[in-house]
């Protein structure tokens, strides 16, 4: 039990370390490019440089939740604000996608997904009668089970044909996306507005507001019951322990009596269902209408914030709250600098790359193992083990 | 009504066709190679947009377009080396690395565009050359079959090109023995001497040089500049062009083809008020459609000839599959069920 309470902290060195590679690598690239080329020496070149990433650097990791004025530092409401309502979608899409993570199983297409039930909730939001409470109930309702219809086909596939679901919910996605963007054009469009949008929601469809000046919805407060609800049913009911059977191997699972077929067709179907309240929160608390035209990468960010988590529902909370915290920073950082706030991504490939690197700093793990048996060793037999 | 039709159905038409077929090709021999090793290349995405901007850049600061192939195509080795070295050295997931090394290039374009130009949309402001295209002597002057046949791109020669290249390379030469071979069953592999490892890295490295060449494509030849964005899907929909095409070059090639002819349909249906959302999701449908096919007839119930391993069907013989389970269904016997 301890030895792997040793291993867990290991983790969290190791995702600390990646972070922090992750960082200097984004302090070196702005140092570099913040260099002026017309300096006068190398020296003035350097300083300059240095001079810029530290001040780019200050609103990218202190943005979200500071304000200057002069030196004085305040709290930043709006950027805490957007802090927590843009970590809504990737905290859903990251539990949607360690549902599946935790069978062992892939689900590339909870962006479809989640596409396909935000325009479902579209429709529902748009013409369902307006009862307050009950109508965004329904909305998101709406949005699970569109979603969760969207990953039966995949499901399906894998559970009766044993076809790879990583392809076929791929495709899932393109589809989604076209015949989503068409139904919104074709049927609920909002012709008076200039680009392809939806009618207006219903007042009642929308979430209630925390904060209403900076428009801080219920979504974080839903997101976070969500993130509570999983870790229980993945950790403490008889189905989630199967899930986490089969994850761990399939066949041991499927000798123990576990129907693993229709498991893991549940799993897919679960994770759908959870993927597709993702977008629809958004549009709901955030939004007033589908303003969508392209896919906006949720989905994948499910991946990395599951994958960084390992798959618990609980570390899903504080990756995805990480991840929307250098997004934001990134974002106050391109508004106050010339810095394109893309320089975020790279960061996160190379965090992603990073965590998920089985042999980095495996040599750490594997003394503090030995050092640790040896310890065992040494306190069972009385003697010293070199 | 005819005469719209005349008109999709023009030499415009299937040049167009052609046209958005190139790029998706290139990529679709290049998830090809990766999965045939079994290590397969998600990054083709990535790996895409990376050499279409490395291309336009190079070209636009040194006027010379074979500096322009050379870093191109070193861009898109240098993903894939990446992509290796996480997933073969490091032992990372190869789905995961891959996913990472595509928000890379997506944003990492993006900032380096904006750093180097001060643009974060296109490279409008570069100015980046293209490559030719060429028209083949003596087949120009043909009537008809000049029109079609000459007068293309040059990446797009080059891809007609590539695709028996690899047909031969994958299937007539030891390394595409040895490429076959560690994706079919990588212990046997390894234990008559082939390493794993370097087949895979090496399938990697092909796999991104093809990838990258559809990306230059895109932004040198296709268009003569770089959008942020610009791959806009075509690396997964390589994927999927993979899936439909199975394990040979040539079914590949007819893959990417059908993507592109749906591509090109959905620009001219528009003018039949045939929404173009139906034309551009039917290749994906079919690709789901066909897979969910594939896995049928490779259901241990359906597969009834003796000595018929999983591994076997897989490799190569898919279109043999196909035929026997028609020809069964159809009552045919002939020398299949021996």
């Amino acid at each position: 039990m301890k030895l792997k309470f040793r291993i867990d902290t290991f983790q969290l060195y190791r995702t600390g370390i990646a972070i922090g590679i992750a960082l200097l690598l984004g302090y070196i690239i702005i140092f570099f490019s913040k260099i002026p080329s017309d300096a006068a020496s190398l020296w003035e070149g350097v300083r300059a440089g240095f001079d810029n990433a530290n001040e780019a650097f200050k609103w990218f990791l202190l943005g979200p939740i500071v304000r200057w004025r002069g030196n004085e530092m305040l709290f930043n409401e709006r950027g805490a604000i957007q802090w927590l309502n843009e970590s809504v979608p990737i905290i859903i899409t990251g539990l949607a996608v360690s549902i599946v993570f935790s069978a062992k199983q892939f689900n590339i297409g909870a962006e479809g997904q989640l596409f396909m039930g935000a325009v479902a909730a579209t429709f529902v939001a748009v013409h369902f009668p307006a009862i307050p409470v009950l109508h965004p109930i329904v909305v998101i309702l709406t949005a699970m089970v569109t979603g969760a219809l969207w990953a039966v086909v995949p499901a399906l596939m894998k559970a009766k044909l044993k076809a790879s679901e990583l392809v076929s919910s791929l495709m899932m996605n393109y589809v989604a996306l076209y015949m989503g963007l068409f139904l919104i054009k074709t049927f609920i469009r909002d012709t008076k507005a200039g680009s392809l949008v939806s009618l207006p929601f219903a007042a009642t469809a929308q979430l209630p507001f925390i904060n209403e000046r900076y428009r801080l919805h219920i979504g974080i407060v839903i997101a976070v019951v969500s993130a509570v609800v999983i870790w229980w049913i993945l950790r403490r009911t008889t189905w989630g322990y199967q899930v986490r059977l089969i994850g761990d191997n399939i066949n041991f699972a499927q000798y123990s009596g576990i129907a693993t077929q229709s498991v893991v067709f549940q799993v897919q179907v679960a994770s759908g269902a959870v993927a597709g309240m993702a977008g629809t929160l958004e549009m709901i608390g955030y939004y007033d209408r589908f303003l969508w035209l392209f896919s906006p990468g949720y989905g994948w960010d499910g991946i990395i914030i599951a994958t960084l988590a390992r798959n618990n529902p609980l570390f899903v909370l504080v990756a995805a709250l990480f991840f929307s915290y250098i997004r934001v920073g990134a974002k106050i950082m391109g508004r106050n600098t010339d810095i394109a706030p893309e320089i975020v991504s790279i960061l996160q490939a190379a965090i992603i790359l990073l965590v998920t690197a089985e042999a980095f700093l495996s040599g750490l793990k594997q003394r503090s193992i030995e050092k640790r048996a040896r310890k065992v060793e040494e306190a069972l037999t009385g003697r010293e083990v070199k | 009504m005819s005469d719209t039709l005349l008109g999709i159905f023009s030499w415009d038409f299937i040049g167009s066709v052609i046209r958005v077929t190139t790029p998706i090709l290139l990529a679709a021999m290049g998830a090809l190679v990766a999965n045939l090793a079994g290590s397969p290349n998600i990054a083709l995405e990535g790996t895409m947009l990376m050499s279409a901007f490395i291309g336009v850049i190079v070209s636009g600061f040194t006027q010379n377009l074979w500096l322009a192939l050379f870093a191109g195509v070193l861009s898109g080795i240098t993903m894939s080396l990446v992509l290796a070295f996480f997933a073969l050295k490091m032992k990372t997931d190869i789905i995961l690395a891959a996913i990472a090394l595509n928000i890379f290039s997506t944003g990492g374009t993006i900032f380096f565009l904006s750093t180097l130009t001060g643009d974060k949309g296109s490279s409008a402001s570069v100015n980046s050359l293209v490559f030719p295209n060429i028209d083949l002597p003596l087949i120009k002057d043909i009537p008809v079959l000049g029109e079609i046949l000459s007068g293309h791109h040059i990446i797009t020669y080059a891809a007609i090109v590539l695709i028996f290249v690899m047909q031969y390379v994958l299937y007539h030469t030891p390394l595409g023995l040895r490429i076959r071979a560690v994706g079919e069953n990588p212990d046997a592999a390894e234990s008559v001497g082939i390493s794993v490892n370097k087949t895979r890295l090496i399938a990697l490295i092909i796999s991104g040089t093809l990838t990258s060449l559809g990306g230059l494509f895109l932004s040198m030849g296709y268009v003569s500049w770089f959008a942020r964005d610009m791959t806009a899907g075509r690396g997964f929909i390589a994927l999927a062009a993979q899936a439909l095409g199975g394990v040979s070059a040539f079914g590949v090639a007819l893959g990417a083809l059908l993507f592109g002819f749906a591509e090109a349909l959905s620009y001219s249906l528009q003018f039949l008020k045939v929404p173009y959302e139906f034309t551009q999701s039917l290749p994906f449908i079919i690709t789901i459609a066909v897979l969910a096919f594939y896995a049928y007839i490779r259901l241990p119930q359906n597969v009834k000839r003796r000595g018929a391993q999983s591994g076997e069907t897989r490799n190569g013989r898919l279109f043999q599959r196909v035929w026997e389970y028609f020809s069964r269904r159809a009552g045919i016997r002939k020398g299949v069920d021996s």
